[in-house]
């Protein structure tokens, strides 16, 4: 297990299982902080999971995020990644709408 | 390539910009791009616009944006200031400045890096109504 001090997640192995769950953290920018009531969000996910699955169990616990799912882009740390990217340990996930600079 | 990038709270000062420019004596045109805030944001009248901004992630899409125009284009240098927090109307939001040997590539390069940076930089705009 990797130094967990400055880490934003925290890692165990379930009683009866070997599969090992994890702690994801979750931004929330733009209007979804409004949306949510909060800037993030941590989420206990098994290992394993993609970004989509992470993103449709963010939108189970934030319902006011579900009209907006289709637009919504998701990133890994700082890069855009697609549904199927598998999360690792330490990730941290972001969720936005389209950006809009200039 | 240089490159010099800051995103920033404070006024996009044009004039004090131009001053610390540096030219090569290969280059021959000097591209700027000002994005300036409108008092008009659809059917509304605003007073301003609250930019937020992912620092970091921001930072890093902009080095890539940056890293592809280096491959696609003989560029000099690049410098880009965006401002994030409240920037009233008819006040700067956005500051580029591309040189190059010859204009055909500084326009293409200074276009290439606002439409990039409109779909992948994490910036975003809370309008301020009048």
């Amino acid at each position: 297990m990797k130094n967990a001090e400055n880490k934003s997640y925290q890692i165990f192995k379930t009683a009866h299982s070997n599969i090992y769950s994890m702690k994801i953290k979750v931004r929330f920018w733009s209007y979804f902080s409004d949306l949510t009531g909060c800037k993030q969000t941590s989420i206990e996910v098994d290992q394993g999971i993609t970004l989509g699955q992470l993103h449709e169990k963010v939108c189970d616990k934030f319902l006011e995020l579900k009209a907006a799912k289709n637009s919504t882009l998701k990133v890994v740390n700082v890069d855009y990644q697609d549904s199927n990217f598998v999360l690792s340990d330490g990730d941290e996930v972001s969720l936005f709408p389209p950006v809009q600079g200039g | 390539m240089k490159i010099e990038l800051n995103i920033s709270t404070e006024l996009i000062n044009e004039i004090a910009l131009c001053k610390h420019q540096t030219i090569s004596e290969k280059a021959g045109a000097v591209v700027t791009f000002s994005g300036i805030v409108r008092a008009q944001e659809g059917e509304s009248q605003i007073s301003a616009i609250n930019y937020e901004s992912f620092d970091e992630m921001a930072e890093h899409q902009f080095k890539l944006i940056f890293s592809e125009i280096n491959e696609r284009w003989p560029i000099e240098s690049i410098r880009l200031i965006h401002r994030i927090g409240i920037v009233k109307v008819n006040e700067a939001s956005l500051w580029v400045e591309v040189i190059s040997c010859h204009r055909k590539e500084a326009f293409a390069a200074c276009q290439y890096l606002i439409n990039e940076m409109k779909s992948r930089v994490p910036i975003w705009k809370k309008i301020i109504n009048k």
